[in-house]
This record gives structure tokens, C-alpha cells and sequence, in this order.
């Protein structure tokens, strides 16, 4: 990349604050995604046990 | 370059081009310095997606060097934008759109191996109803290093949208004041403290000013900053900015026509006259309508084929109209936040980088119903400035007459003095009678109110 097509500038905290940002969210998203995955999973148990109470037609 | 064609006085940051006008056309040219990343956005595919997303402004290439300028490498010519508006004239939700437009312009970037290199909402305009990119040269390629637009997308989308979410919607007007985004410290410590708990917040604002002010002047070392944590980046800031609302307040203005439908036949009449006269006009494409409040007649104006600017100086009205407008999908009305006493001024470097709301307000219809009285009993502002300021026109006016007598002037001068003496309908005519011929006159129903055509002279 050529320096001067980036005119901007960044900050250099702006920078380092990016790698804090980045490491705090893997962490987050970590655990988000853990939690989405026990909401489905509860999710679709309970919705398998009202299917079978429903009585059939 | 050629004679008389200059880059545009907004246009002087980023060396990989610039825009100009020639015959009133607008153009972008592209250097010879910017072809490399130029080439990879076309070759990559990157524009045709973000095309047909409808996320970025088509445009043709011209094979002429129309400037003249040794260091050309191409012209296009983008579709032209109907009316440019900024962001300190934006509601909350436009804005918001504006933030959310940029992240996904940066996502599809990202799937063509490119970054944007600039985060600024002076980068995206309002067409055909909703939000859209407009500059073709903010894509370079990813080479897996930080965002060098992250700072600035903090400051310029983060930190309104932020204090608006947490406060009031009227601090829109901050960005007037920071052109270039408002810094991160000084958000930070605008923010109430309980902005701290949400993490994002937390991150992007609180803990990135504190970063920033301990590390300013130290250079950079070249790490890799990978895919994945850019991934997660924009999903942070996309989870962030979904979250943020407009805070509910009371607004004067919110329930206008609400209450204005306890008077239906007075409105009815209004919009019938409104929209026959509209309809008689000839040769007319655009119309302002000021003064819109939620826009019902700058609906009738639309629904006339006409393009309409809907402004208003309530904040609160113009996001619950852009909200309306999204809902109904009607792409021929543009909201706009616009005190029509103090109408946004000319700003920037040389005052020429942003031009002023009437640098920009050429239109061929104006609209001013029931205004007349907030800006002369309301505001203090003589008959006389306020036929100058509708002369900003084209052709016609359609301007409302609410005479002394009526109710709503009546609460206007409830806490004050009378000093109104040159306020009738006679001094009205005769007023703008300087500027304009009167086409028509009607009386409003039995609402003692007169609603005139005006053509300019």
C-alpha cells in the first residue's frame, strides 16, 4: 500500500487500541457464541416436547 | 487543468482524486497514483457487488481527461445526487443508517480483500430514499493490519449517535461544531456514567480515549492485525449501533396533525387546494417543502411526481418522518432537520468546503404552510426577510397565511406584547408583491386562514 493514499491518521492509540478491542471481543464472542448454542439447543428441546403434548389430528 | 474546471473546494483531502463540475455536471477523477487500488475494487468485483447491494452510487467511466491534469487516470461520472446534505442536518435514525451503510460497505469491502480507508458520513448521501456511499475512492486493499478509519468512525458516527442515544436527539448539532467528529475524550466525558457498563461503549469510546491520550506521538509497529479480529471489529460496532434508539421526548410539534385533524375540514381543504394547484403547474421537477413537520405535504408534493425536501427544525419530527418515509418506502421525500431562522451555514475550510442550506436550496416549488406566523410572531423576523428567504425559489411559492386573529397566533402572543402592527394580510401582499406575482388566493374553509399561489417575479 502506498503511504500517501493514506492520508489519514490513524492515531496511534487508535492502533493499539484495535488489539486491546479485538482480544476483549474474541473473549466475548467467545462465550456469546456458547450461549446462543445452549439457547438453541434448549430451544429445540422445548419446542420437540410441545410438539409431542400437542395431541394429533 | 483546463480552464475553469477546478476540484471542488470539499475535495482537497484525499490525494487518489478528486470531483468537479463542468456544466453543471459532476465528475470524479481518478489519479494515476490511486490506479493499482482503483483496478483492484473493478477487477476484484467489489463495485459490482456493492452496486447491486444498491450500498454504493453507480457510475460511468468517461474515457476523457476532462481536467486536463497530468496525473489523470480516469473521469467518472457517478449518478447525480438530487440535493447534498450533511450530517448536522441528519435525524438520529439517519445518521444511524449512515453508521450501519458504512459497516456494510466495509464487510463487502473485507469479502473483496479490501478496507475502506475512510469513515466519514460526509461519505454517504441520501438518494432515492435511503442512505447510500458515495465516494469510489475509499477502497484500498487489506493488507491484515489495524483499521485506519477506526478512530474516525468512533468520532464521526460512534460518538453522536452515543450522545444522542444517552441524552437528546437535538445534539445532532454537536457535529456542526466538530466538523471532523467529536473527539473521544471529550465524548467520553460527555457520556453519562452508566455508558460505561455496556462493553462496546466501554471499548470504543471510554477505554480508546484513554488509550489515545496515553499513547499519542508513539509510532507504530507493523503487527498483523488478522481478518477475524477486524471480523469481530465490525460485529461489535454493528451490535452497538443496532442497539442505540432515540430517546421518546416530548416535542411541540409531534402531535401537529393530530391535532390539526380535529380541524379535518380546514386540513382537508388545505390539501386538496395544495394538491390542485401542484397539479397545474408546468415544468416543474423539485419542491422544498419547509417547515414539513411529518411530512403529509410533502407526501402530496411527491405523489405529484415532484422530488421533495421535507424540512423541519424539530429533530423529533424529522427521525419519526425518515422512520415513516423508510416504512412506506417512498423514495421522492428527503427529511431534513432545518431551522429555517438560522438555516446551517457555509463551513469548513474557507468557508467553501460545506455550502450553506441556501447555497443549496434551489428548488422550483417552495412550500411554507402555516409557517409564516411562527417566523414573524414566533421568531421576530420582518415580513420583508422572510419574502427574501422564500425567493430562494425557482418559480412558485405556495405560502399559508395565518392572520392575527387566529387561534394558534392567538398562544403565540398569549406571553407577549403585541408589537405586530405591520402583520396582516394586506402587508403581506404588498410585501411579497417585491419578489413574487400572486397566481392565486384562497380562503381555507371557514378557518380564516389564506392559502396563495405565488409566482416569481
Amino acid at each position: 500500500m502506498q503511504i500517501i493514499l493514506l492520508y489519514l491518521d490513524p492515531g496511534s492509540g487508535s492502533y493499539l487500541m484495535q488489539f486491546i478491542a479485538a482480544a476483549a471481543l474474541g473473549v466475548a464472542f467467545f462465550f456469546r457464541t456458547i450461549k446462543m448454542y445452549v439457547l438453541a439447543f434448549f430451544n429445540r428441546l422445548f419446542s420437540f416436547f410441545r410438539k409431542k403434548d400437542k395431541p394429533s389430528t | 487543468m483546463h480552464q475553469n474546471i477546478s476540484a471542488h473546494p470539499s475535495s482537497y483531502r484525499d490525494p487518489s482524486g478528486f470531483i468537479f463540475e463542468r456544466d453543471g455536471v459532476i465528475y470524479r477523477q481518478v489519479n494515476l497514483s490511486f490506479k493499482t487500488e482503483f483496478d483492484h475494487f473493478i477487477e476484484t468485483g467489489c463495485y459490482n457487488a456493492l452496486v447491486k447491494q444498491g450500498l454504493l452510487i453507480p457510475h460511468q467511466e468517461i474515457n476523457e481527461n476532462l481536467t486536463g491534469s497530468s496525473g489523470y487516470y480516469k473521469t467518472l461520472r457517478p449518478e447525480p445526487i438530487p440535493f447534498i446534505s450533511y450530517p448536522y442536518e441528519w435525524s438520529f435514525d439517519m445518521l444511524k443508517d449512515a453508521a450501519l451503510l458504512t459497516l456494510d460497505v466495509l464487510k463487502t469491502a473485507m469479502d473483496h480483500g479490501m478496507i475502506l480507508k475512510d469513515a466519514t458520513p460526509y461519505n454517504v448521501q441520501w438518494y432515492k430514499g435511503k442512505m447510500i456511499f458515495i465516494d469510489t475512492l475509499s477502497f484500498v486493499k487489506y493488507e491484515e493490519k489495524p483499521w485506519i478509519a477506526y478512530r474516525q468512525f468512533c468520532e464521526q458516527f460512534l460518538a453522536p449517535l452515543l450522545l444522542m442515544h444517552y441524552t437528546k436527539t437535538s445534539l445532532y448539532q454537536l457535529q456542526l461544531a466538530w466538523i471532523e467528529g467529536i473527539p473521544l475524550h471529550e465524548a467520553s466525558k460527555l457520556l453519562p456514567f452508566r455508558s460505561r457498563f455496556s462493553l462496546h461503549t466501554f471499548l470504543h469510546i471510554h477505554l480508546h480515549s484513554k488509550v489515545s491520550r496515553r499513547e499519542a506521538g508513539r509510532t507504530n509497529k507493523a503487527t498483523v492485525f488478522s481478518s477475524q479480529k477486524m471480523q469481530n471489529l465490525i460485529t461489535s460496532l454493528t451490535l452497538l449501533i443496532n442497539k442505540l434508539r432515540a430517546p421518546v421526548q416530548p416535542s411541540n410539534w409531534q402531535h401537529y396533525y393530530a391535532e390539526a385533524e380535529t380541524r379535518s375540514t380546514y386540513l382537508d381543504s388545505k390539501k386538496e387546494l395544495v394538491k390542485d394547484w401542484i397539479a397545474q403547474l408546468k415544468d416543474i421537477s423539485t419542491s422544498a417543502d419547509l417547515g414539513a413537520n411529518d411530512g403529509v405535504f410533502s407526501r402530496i408534493a411527491a405523489q405529484q411526481g415532484l422530488t421533495v425536501l421535507a424540512a423541519d427544525g424539530d429533530p423529533y419530527c424529522v427521525n419519526t418522518m425518515h422512520l415513516d418515509l423508510k416504512r412506506s418506502q417512498e423514495k421522492n421525500v428527503q427529511p431534513l432537520i432545518m431551522d429555517l431562522a438560522s438555516p446551517s451555514p457555509a463551513t469548513g475550510l474557507n468557508n467553501q468546503e460545506r455550502d450553506s442550506f441556501i447555497q443549496r436550496l434551489k428548488p422550483d416549488l417552495i412550500l411554507a404552510l402555516a409557517v409564516v406566523h411562527h417566523l414573524a410572531i414566533g421568531r421576530n423576523i420582518p415580513l420583508a426577510h422572510i419574502a427574501r428567504f422564500f425567493s430562494a425559489t425557482r418559480h412558485y411559492l405556495i405560502i399559508e397565511f395565518v392572520p392575527k386573529e387566529d387561534s394558534k397566533v392567538q398562544l403565540l402572543l398569549a406571553n407577549k406584547p403585541d408589537i405586530y402592527e405591520h402583520y396582516s394580510i394586506d402587508d403581506f401582499k404588498n410585501i411579497f408583491g417585491t419578489f413574487f406575482i400572486i397566481e392565486k388566493q384562497e380562503l381555507i374553509a371557514q378557518s380564516g386562514r389564506t392559502l396563495f399561489l405565488l409566482r416569481k417575479k
